[in-house]
């Protein structure tokens, strides 16, 4: 049940999905793996939204060079632990919620464990292979994966829903090479604000998700597009003979 | 392009149009929505790289030093997925639109 106060704190975005979409988001537990350039906003716009349990894992530490896009975290931070600054931050933005801050580095021995029960994936990494284990532990849970990816003015969105949409690596089977990408702040915050409107559709249902379809942003010449994305029939992960598709029991 | 038409009686009248959309950092080096006439028998590889030769930061960033695709790169026909692996077989076909993309990695 929602109390008073929740429901004069939500009222502006109770008027689009209701009480039942509100308590949809505060029975939810989001996992956001990251909290840098995307994580900021994804976390920040989930707190707020009253997610009711966000668990946000990094292993780094704040340095003075985040500064420019990494929003959960100011220059009072340099040198502590992104973890413990996103703690802080998102209690400030929302205190009736409840977060873990986990600071440790994803490998696939742990990975399993720290999603737990959650009920969604969001990718705030800055690399493919970790990508890739978050991929194939959203389809062994069968548990969706808000993927977003950017450098310098460009980014990239796309929901998968295992069983459903191609999988991370049906899209993307080989990995950009990994070099120091350029950004300016905003790019994150386009892309990252974009993930999380889709779990908060996701979670609320409503409208419709990027599903089979990747969103592709180009901030130089400010162009949205898309392009449709199909499953690979030989994906190693989802494909045939592989992880068993599902086209029900999926929350959609 | 009419000086081409006498090439294209080997062909019949064909008369092939295909546009090539280049995204992101290929479309800064490369331009984009780039209408060309290809000849029958072209494939989707020898199409891009003609386009792409035109700079060379940009050939380079979509294929290797022994001209195949970069393993990344992510090649679309009509919307449909190709395998950068299979783009030397298939052949253009007359309205296709081929799109070229650049998968980025940052966070």
């Amino acid at each position: 049940m929602l109390s008073e106060r929740e429901r004069e704190r939500y009222k502006r975005q109770m008027m689009l999905f209701g009480d039942e979409g509100q308590e949809r988001l505060k029975n939810a537990h989001i996992f956001i793996a990251g909290a840098g350039g995307l994580g900021s906003p994804i976390s920040i716009y989930l707190a707020v939204a009253g997610v009711g349990t966000i668990t946000i894992v990094d292993m780094d530490v704040v340095d003075q060079s985040n500064l420019n896009r990494q929003i959960l975290h100011t220059d009072r931070d340099i040198g502590k632990k992104k973890t413990v600054s996103a703690l802080a931050k998102l209690r400030e933005y929302n205190a009736d919620i409840t977060i873990n801050a986990i600071d440790t580095t994803i490998t696939g021995d742990n990975l399993h464990e720290l999603i737990g029960r959650a009920d969604g994936i969001v990718d705030a990494m800055d690399n493919y292979p970790v990508r890739y284990l978050l991929n194939r532990v959203a389809l062994d849970k069968k548990i969706p994966f808000f993927h977003g990816a950017i450098s310098g003015f460009y980014g990239q969105a796309t929901t998968i829903i295992p069983g459903i949409t191609p999988c991370f690596e049906c899209i993307f089977p080989k990995a950009p090479p990994k070099a120091v990408f350029p950004v300016v702040g905003a790019t994150p915050g386009v892309i990252g604000t974009v993930q999380a409107t889709e779990v908060i559709k996701y979670l609320t249902k409503q409208g419709e998700l990027l599903a089979g379809r990747l969103f592709v942003w180009d901030g130089v010449t400010s162009k949205a597009e898309e392009i449709a994305v199909d499953k690979n029939e030989a994906c190693p992960v989802c494909g045939a003979g592989t992880v068993k598709t599902n086209t029900t029991g999926t929350k959609k | 392009m009419r000086s081409r038409d006498c090439k294209n009686q080997h062909y019949g009248d064909e008369e092939m149009k295909a546009k090539i959309r280049f995204f992101a950092r290929f479309r800064e080096l490369l331009g984009t929505d780039i209408i060309t006439d290809p000849l029958a028998g072209t494939t989707l590889a020898a199409l891009v790289s003609n386009i792409a030769r035109n700079n060379k930061e940009g050939y380079d960033a979509i294929f290797d030093e022994h001209g195949n695709f970069r393993e990344f790169v992510i090649l679309m026909q009509n919307g449909k997925r190709v395998e950068t692996a299979d783009a030397g077989t298939i052949m253009v076909a007359d309205g296709d639109e081929i799109a070229i993309f650049p998968p980025v990695a940052g966070g």
